[in-house]
């Protein structure tokens, strides 16, 4: 109930039944554990209107408010309120959260989330049985962060691969990565500036090619490229699973890497999202700088114009490509027409819109690892999705969702090739020097 | 006390244990609507089919629980609210569109469906739900039926009631009973239109038949702007009383036309006094002819600029910030608190100058988005609800502009429900005689008083005092109502 003095009537709408209260703070003492922890600020943005539920692919799936942008909210909100606590049913609800932030792109009131996410997944680690926790500390803390020990994983995976659970071995490429990115690239002409490349650690390792083809066109179109040696795992894996400690260690080393670019360019839509951010992970004006200067690739060649392909990619008949939205890219960054603008400047290729194509794949950095079942009906979902389209290759920015997608498309029998956008375009360029050479 | 866990167990049996909550924390989340009241619940279940809400009425009539039935919980009166030992009935689950049939102009569909997803669902045979309100991504046409939901395009098609042909209804003792039929006009009482809008007291809409309505041929979209709000208002009751009655006519006020600029970025004008958002549509000629009549009756009125939507993307740009705005307010403050009072549209200026000086007297800021056309005010008063005080004076304020509608001549609820937060104003409107006579039709659907209680009718309302008046043997009836049983 309002407080309105003695004696003084209430207005009409003041007095509400036993066992209701006007929302607001209790005034009882928060009970988050210490460390980080979503803010009262940040929580308060949430007005509860419900506008995202609809957008967010864990309601739609379930239908549950626990599956839900705001009722994920709520619960943050109960135990910042002291009403609950981080607990086991706490942390499923944060756990089913892709952190796709479809829900921060449609909220109107702007709210926060994917900030309250990640301070929410910080309570609920200490919660994690011991072994749980030892194989996310060896996932997110040894392996990424230390790119020996990743290669050395990836020059395994081959002799491992029947000893792996099966949803591992039908997501994880098989094949080796080819050369390494040298460490700079001149242009042939002279340069219009120095542009530092995030190499990426799952895409390093099982994507070389897309980095490969992203110095290449980069440097066609008069950019110097380096691929400076000391940059380390962005950090975006880490701090969506609850290691901000981590995450903003490796934040600060790569501040120092990528000190002398003009531009920092990023070829992967999560590692790209996370890299921005590192302004309001580490606060300061040099990491806000550093933010400012960071680039999504397609973003990047779109903002600067590339040279228009001479020829498509696959001989003179048009190919139907679908362009898959990373969440990372569509959500976190709103980069949407910038990779299709750039497609379109090729020859032949005719852009095919996904239906649904801003629902996540459910593939989330390590969701599909963790959450095997909501992850595996995502996949089903986006693979379906993509077939209808009938394009026979679909452009993904994003390693991640590259791997969900092709195994999705290979449960579903489906023959499609995955590739990043940037691939096309090499490879227009390619075909068109090809035919030159020949004339 | 109810035997809680007996009909856990029960629901469990019935549903499967997945489709039962009782864990507090989840509990918790089902504790609110959009409203500004938060209660509680004993249960939660999601029923997939119609045996299953069947069952969870049984088991609630066993063990004497309330039922709450539920959609999407976008509701802004707290109709969807639980209280003390509830069982929710969260329809979100059942959300099928059962059948769509062009040639007979209906669709038959579950109840969790949401409304835009209905619309969608038929555009490409090139109809439309008509009914759109502005939370109508979310909302379920189980929550607009028992709201009796409108929107900005209500003006000229009409609101819910006027497009849902039947219900099907599962009572509170589990019988299954369907109201109104696909043919339009049944005889008899119009007990479809007593369910529409009665907001689940009276039972759990489990089906419903709604009539899709044509897409009209042309569309045009206009937006006003303007230096006075009172100029914008009076444009309002120009454009209607030279006889043109627009699809939509909604009103924005200044500081609403900031908020929901930063989030849908629609180019509106940001230094209007207020703007307002027209549609118009029909055949070319007829589109033509209205929208001259609107850009008249605006330049009547001093209008800044006239913008026409040059395509779809544009219009849909424009729709965008309108219909987020209720969510963008948190931009200004956390909370918000609002009545829909209908007035009069003569009566808008007058009106609209009185919320801002109540709303200043009590220093809470307001600003102003509803449906212009129908007179249907929002005033949303935003605050703070954790600096101490503030909520005291939002409730001071919000009582004061009910009063003032309703002495210009108003009601009390355009579209969103009386719910929880409206009910102690029903008075202002009603007679005791009227009320219990209220009572008295609730009364009939749940004799025992448990569907959706403390709801719509204010604390006191009762059967028997409608039949008291009457002085006749309804009295006697009256008395059969089980004593404690406030409906
Ligand atoms: C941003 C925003 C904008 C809005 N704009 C509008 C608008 O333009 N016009 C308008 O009319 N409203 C508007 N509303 C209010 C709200 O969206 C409507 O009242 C809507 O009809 C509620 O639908 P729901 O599915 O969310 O129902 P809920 O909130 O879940 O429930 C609403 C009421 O219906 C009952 N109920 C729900 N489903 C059933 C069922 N199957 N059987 C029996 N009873 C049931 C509940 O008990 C409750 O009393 C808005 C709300 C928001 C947050
Ligand atoms: S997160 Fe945003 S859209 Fe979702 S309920 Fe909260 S305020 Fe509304
Ligand atoms: S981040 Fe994605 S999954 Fe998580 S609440 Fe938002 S929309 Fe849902």
């Amino acid at each position: 109930m309002a407080g309105f003095g003695e004696g003084v009537e209430p207005p009409l709408g003041a007095v509400m039944p036993e066992g209701t209260r006007f929302i607001g703070p209790v005034g009882l003492a928060a009970n988050w554990r210490p460390g980080d922890a979503p803010s009262d600020d940040d929580l308060a943005t949430c007005v509860a209107c419900g506008l995202c539920l609809p957008h967010c692919p864990t309601y739609r799936l379930t239908g549950e408010e626990s599956a839900s942008p705001r009722g994920r909210i709520a619960a943050m909100r109960a135990v910042a309120d002291g009403r609950a606590n981080v607990d086991a049913t706490f942390a499923r609800f944060m756990d089913l959260c892709l952190e796709c932030r479809a829900c921060e792109d449609v909220c109107p009131s702007h709210v926060p989330f994917g900030r309250m996410m990640e301070r929410a997944r910080v309570q609920i680690e200490p919660l994690r049985t011991r072994r749980a926790r030892f194989v996310r500390w060896l996932g997110l803390s040894v392996v990424l962060r230390r790119r020996w020990v990743l290669s050395l994983g990836r020059r395994l995976t081959p002799l491992a691969r029947p000893f792996l659970r099966k949803r591992v071995r039908t997501l994880v490429p098989g094949g080796g990565p080819g050369r390494r990115v040298a460490r700079t690239t001149e242009p042939e002409g002279p340069a219009k500036g120095t542009v530092a490349l995030v190499t990426g650690c799952v895409q390093d390792q099982w994507y070389r090619p897309a980095n490969r083809a992203t110095v290449r066109v980069l440097a066609r179109n008069g950019w110097r490229v380096i691929a400076p040696r000391h940059q380390v795992c962005c950090g975006a894996l880490q701090a969506h699973n609850g290691r901000l400690s981590t995450a903003r260690k490796l934040a600060r080393r790569n501040l120092a890497a990528f000190r002398d670019a003009d531009w920092v360019v990023v070829a992967a839509a999560g590692c790209g999202a996370h890299v921005k951010e590192y302004g309001d992970l580490l606060g300061g004006e040099e990491a806000t700088a550093f933010s400012a200067r960071v680039r999504d690739l397609m973003e990047f060649l779109d903002e600067q114009g590339v040279e228009r392909p001479g020829h498509g990619p696959a001989g003179e008949g048009p190919i139907r490509v679908a362009y898959h939205d990373a969440c990372h890219a569509l959500r976190a960054q709103r980069i949407k027409e910038q990779p299709r603008a750039v497609l379109r400047l090729i020859p032949g290729v005719e852009i095919a819109e996904v239906p649904d194509g801003d629902r996540c794949c459910g593939a989330a950095g390590l969701y599909n690892v963790l959450e095997p079942d909501m992850s595996d009906r995502l996949m089903e979902q986006k693979a379906a999705s993509i077939a209808s389209t009938e394009a026979t290759i679909v452009a993904s920015a994003n390693p991640g969702c590259t791997m969900q997608i092709a195994a999705g498309l290979r449960n579903a029998g489906r023959r499609l090739e995955v590739l990043h956008p940037v691939e096309l375009l090499d490879r227009a360029y390619a075909a068109a020097d090809a035919r030159a050479d020949d004339r | 006390m109810a035997d809680v866990d007996a009909a856990r167990r029960e629901l469990e049996e019935a549903l499967g244990t997945t489709e039962v909550l009782s864990d507090p924390l989840a509990l918790t989340l089902y504790a609110r609507d959009a409203a500004m009241v938060e209660g509680g619940c004993a249960l939660v279940a999601f029923p997939h089919t119609v045996e299953d809400v069947v069952a969870c009425m049984q088991v609630a009539a066993r063990h004497a629980l309330p039922v709450v039935p539920r959609g999407s919980g976008t509701g802004l009166a707290g109709g969807a609210t639980p209280i003390g030992d509830a069982l929710v009935v969260v329809t979100s689950k059942m959300d099928r569109i059962l059948e769509v049939r062009p040639e007979d102009r209906l669709a038959w569909v579950e109840p969790g469906v949401l409304n835009l997803d209905l619309a969608n669902a038929v555009a490409p045979l090139g109809f439309t739900y008509a009914p759109d309100p502005s939370s109508q991504q979310t909302c379920s046409i189980g929550g607009n039926v028992n709201t009796n939901a409108g929107g900005p395009h209500c003006l000229a098609y009409g609101v819910t009631s006027s497009h849902v042909l039947a219900v099907d209804v599962v009572l509170p003792d589990g019988t299954v009973e369907r109201f109104g039929s696909e043919a339009p006009e049944a005889p008899g009482y119009d007990l479809r239109g007593i369910l529409i809008g009665s907001e689940g007291t009276l039972g759990i809409v489990v089906g419903a038949c709604v009539r899709l309505t044509p897409e009209p041929p042309a569309v045009r979209t206009m937006l006003l702007d303007f230096s006075a709000v009172k100029d914008c208002a009076a444009t309002v009751s120009s454009i209607i009383a030279g006889g043109v009655v627009p699809a939509a006519v909604e009103m924005m006020d200044h500081g609403i036309i900031v908020a929901a600029e930063s989030f849908a970025h629609a180019g509106y004008p940001t230094d209007a006094a207020a703007v307002l958002l027209v549609e118009v549509d029909g055949l070319p000629e007829a589109v033509e002819a209205q929208s001259r009549a609107v850009e008249n009756a605006a330049r009547d009125h001093g209008v800044r600029t006239i913008r026409v939507a040059a395509d779809d993307a544009e219009r849909a740009l424009l729709w965008k910030g309108r219909k987020s705005a209720f969510g963008a307010v948190a931009q200004i403050a956390p909370h918000y608190h609002l009545h829909d009072c209908v007035v009069p549209r003569s009566k808008l200026v007058d009106v609209l100058a009185g919320v801002y000086e109540i709303a200043g007297r009590h220093d809470i800021i307001v600003t102003n988005v509803f449906h212009a056309g129908d007179g249907n005010l929002h005033p949303l008063l935003s605050f703070d609800r954790r600096i101490p005080g503030t909520l005291e004076r939002v409730l001071s304020a919000s009582e004061q502009i009910v009063r003032l509608c309703v002495n210009n001549g108003g009601s009390l609820s355009g579209e969103h429900g009386i719910g929880l937060e409206k009910r102690d104003f029903m008075p202002l409107m009603f007679s005791e005689v009227d009320l219990g006579a209220q009572a008295c039709v609730r009364a009939a659907f749940d004799p025992e008083g448990r569907m959706n209680p403390h709801k719509v009718l204010p604390a006191g309302a009762r059967c028997g005092d409608f039949a008291m008046a009457r002085g006749t043997d309804a009295a006697q009836a009256a008395q059969s109502i089980p004593e404690g049983s406030w409906i």
